[in-house]
């Protein structure tokens, strides 16, 4: 009875409620078209625990007896136990006959929601989990950034939906051992784009999902990162090249892989940050449902069914194979298999080294949220890897300013001079050139130029910098080149013969500021070829911590003052121009 | 060369037209918003007292706001879920790339305002009248400074080419690629400049005789 139940429960079909949460009704199991071996294994699996849970032995070794006690243990506090209000969430599953388990709506062959219907591989597993407790599932829809907070507020008991372990997130909620998959981030691209490793990254720009894990490591190895909400978007913008390369998990782009065109012409050029996924409860007063969810997950690695249902999905079944011949030795096939480091594995690790000042910067945060309601986050002061970027960002857009500032004007002296002249081999090459900069658009300028420097010189911070100072110098020294080559000309038909450059230069220092004043207001975009300016320091940060909108608005805010600063500065050399045109 | 001839027989140019049509569009978008703000800004600088204050303060920073990081700061910092007046609230590509650009357009229009208004109270017509292809100027650098969209992801002109540009893989046919590019860009930028020099010579020399004759 109890096998035709489980195997009843993972043959069920998910009705919609109210767009969001799915319960799950019971048609005849003949209804669904689920793989033959995956019934036998089921079968098998609900078998041994149905005869093991009749006679509850007290001390059995393997997991199956222990979860057998464990639920007929909890069962018997049923329904007395359901009136109190500090039971374990396993007492209050059972009393409710259900359990409410987050899962995704749309990731492809893991959790997909078509209409009324719901499938995927983590759909299945939750399917049997709540089979394996005796309750039916109510399936609600969560996304990366609600999984957890979901599970906070009491809204669901049990996260499956592609759930990284990291050592961030074990500190708020309980991950269930064994895990049920692992996946790793992949990079995909253009079969015929030559990248092979992270040693051909530097300098190309991919594109990624914000709060990715794996984003502070790409970043390390000086990739830029184009963010994207969603992975959804990800192949599209593959496909209409808005993207060259993309990283996401390799569960992710196991369908698009699965399509011939798409698998024509991508290719994962290679893969790093391996994570394992678990399922999660809730820290506190779930003590019990862990236990019973560790003793299941064990029992189906040991016994096939997560491979059983991975095969069923068309997903990656490595990891699973790997883990059933691990589940399946002495060692960790007991009631205490999931508590044993031989047999499980460790979260990822990708906590990030606090700065010393970080206290006191959250004790900040909170004191403006109390006083003023603002949820400020300054994520770059938190964490060493942050606060290093960002100060080499700060560092980098300082020189970048100074840099365009300079060459603005010594490209100005320079085209202006040859502009001015009389002589017609400077002056009309001095004029196409002028022309041709101000026919082309400033990224396009930036581009040829970190093009250039690239084809000259090695790729290096220095030259990345050198490329932009370089565009940005020569874009706007051209148009102030141009202001000081025609006030030379306008002087000498007025007559004047001697001091024609000095003079030329205060009648055009009008122009001459509002070019430099440009020039410092576009140094921003040289984050497009890379430089490692404020822009793409934050840019990186926010890839892999939280707190966009305080960050952009730092970001806003410094660059409006810098430029209110150059202007500033700009007014004064004016006033300096201006002052010796009059006294001239 | 042959894989430049190649791209540039497919359908590069129809592609790239539609692109720049994306750049005018989006400095078309930020003009109209620039002019309904920016002349807002004028008259309020105008009118004296705290008023004038606050429109120079704003002015100065709508001046001081740099195009690229305002685009990343709308970027990041409206949510997704936006909501206006009860309405979902999502900005596009173009969209965006198309406000980042209204901080200079409408500090530029406030300028230009001003002093064709001040020109008209002086009686100067003709001088007024330099706000228009002052106008033409802005829309012209808006074009160009639309291009920014590529970091974003907007199909504009200047994507068009990079996307090609990555196919190549000679270093000489990308540079003979860019060198199109200034061109196609080049052609219609400088046309409007010199027609905007002769409507600026024409109203300048009316303006001097105007205000000469006052």
């Amino acid at each position: 009875m109890r096998a035709h139940l489980i195997l009843r429960s993972i043959a069920k079909r998910c009705v919609s409620k109210d767009g969001q949460q799915t319960r799950c009704s019971f048609p005849p199991f003949e209804t669904h078209a689920f793989g033959v071996l995956l019934r036998v294994r089921l079968f098998r699996v609900v078998a041994v625990f149905a005869a093991l849970f009749a006679f509850s032995p007290a001390h059995a070794e393997p997991p199956d007896a222990a979860l057998a006690e464990l639920l007929s243990q909890a069962r018997a506090e049923v329904p007395a136990a359901c009136t109190q209000p500090d039971v374990d969430r396993l007492i209050k599953i059972l009393c409710a006959k259900k359990i409410r388990i987050g899962v995704r709506d749309y990731y492809p062959l893991f959790a997909e929601r078509k209409g009324d219907r719901r499938e995927g591989y983590e759909v299945d597993v939750a399917l049997a989990i709540g089979r394996m407790l005796g309750v039916d599932v109510d399936f609600v829809r969560v996304n990366a950034a609600t999984r957890i907070p979901l599970l906070a507020e009491d809204r669901i008991d049990l996260i499956i939906a592609t759930m990284g372990h990291n050592t961030q997130r074990d500190g708020q909620v309980r991950f269930i051992r064994p895990h049920y998959y692992r996946s790793e981030t992949t990079v995909v691209g253009p079969r015929e784009l030559p990248v092979a490793s992270m040693l051909d990254l530097p300098g190309r720009t991919v594109c990624v999902t914000v709060g990715n894990g794996s984003n502070a490591e790409l970043v390390s190895q000086g990739a830029r990162l184009m963010l994207f909400d969603e992975a959804g978007v990800l192949p599209d913008r593959l496909k209409d090249q808005t993207c060259t390369l993309a990283a996401q998990d390799d569960s992710f782009f196991a369908k698009y892989f699965a399509d011939a065109d798409f698998n024509a012409r991508y290719f994962q050029k290679f893969g790093f940050a391996q994570v394992p996924w678990g399922m999660a409860v809730a820290r506190q007063g779930s003590a019990e449902l862990a236990r019973a969810l560790e003793l299941i997950t064990q029992v189906f690695h040991r016994d096939g069914l997560f491979i059983d249902i991975g095969r069923l999905h068309s997903i990656r079944l490595g990891f699973l194979r790997q883990q059933q011949e691990v589940w399946r030795t002495p060692e960790c096939n007991t009631d205490a298999g999931s508590t044993n480091p031989s047999c499980i594995l460790p979260p990822l690790n990708i906590a990030l080294q606090p700065t010393s000042f970080a206290p006191d910067v959250t004790r900040f945060e909170r004191w403006v949220d109390a006083c003023t309601g603002i949820d400020l986050a300054l994520p770059m002061l938190k964490t060493a890897p942050a606060w290093s970027l960002f100060k080499d960002g700060v560092v980098y857009s300082l020189v970048l300013i100074a840099g365009a500032l300079a060459a603005t004007l010594a490209f100005a002296l320079v085209l202006g001079a040859a502009m001015g002249s009389r002589s017609f081999l400077l002056r009309w090459p001095a004029r196409l050139f002028t022309v041709a900069l101000q026919s082309s658009p400033i990224v396009l300028t930036l581009v040829i130029a970190a093009t250039i420097a690239h084809g000259l010189f090695a790729l290096s911070t220095a030259t990345v910098l050198g490329a932009a100072i370089a565009a940005l110098g020569l874009a706007n020294g051209s148009n102030a080149g141009q202001a000081i080559g025609e006030a030379m000309w306008s002087l000498r038909a007025e007559g004047m013969q001697s001091g024609l450059f000095g003079r030329a230069l205060s009648r055009a220092a009008t122009q001459i500021v509002a070019f430099l004043i440009n020039a410092a207001k576009g140094t921003p975009v040289a984050s497009f070829i890379g430089a490692p300016e404020l822009l793409s320091s934050l840019t990186d940060i926010t890839s892999f911590s939280s707190g966009r909108v305080t960050t952009y608005s730092i970001l806003l805010i410094f660059y409006t003052a810098v430029v209110l600063v150059v202007v500033w500065l700009c007014g004064k050399l004016k006033q300096i121009l201006e002052h010796r045109q009059a006294a001239a | 060369m042959n894989e430049l001839m190649e791209l540039l027989s497919g359908d590069f140019l129809p592609k790239f037209l539609a692109g720049m049509a994306i750049n005018f569009q989006i400095a078309a978008i930020a003009l109209v918003i620039g002019l309904a703000l920016g002349l807002l800004l004028a008259a309020g600088r105008l009118s004296g007292g705290v008023a004038a204050a606050i429109a120079v303060s704003i002015i100065a920073l709508m001046r001081a706001a740099p195009t690229f990081v305002v685009m990343f700061f709308l970027l990041n910092a409206i949510p997704r879920n936006a909501t206006l007046f009860g309405t979902p609230f999502a900005l596009s590509g173009v969209m965006t790339v198309a406000l980042s650009l209204v901080p200079y357009s409408a500090a530029y229009v406030a300028d230009a305002g001003v002093d064709s208004i001040r020109h008209l109270r002086a009686g100067a017509t003709q001088g007024a009248l330099l706000f228009f292809p002052n106008l033409t100027r802005a829309f012209l650098v808006m074009v160009m400074s639309s291009s920014v969209g590529a970091a974003i992801g907007v199909t504009e002109g200047i994507t068009v080419i990079l996307r090609q540009a990555e196919q190549l893989p000679s270093f000489d046919d990308r540079l003979v690629l860019f060198a199109i590019g200034i061109v196609l860009f080049g052609i219609p930028l400088q046309a409007g400049f010199m027609v905007m020099s002769l409507f600026q010579r024409r109203f300048g020399r009316s303006t001097v005789e105007e205000e000469a004759s006052a």
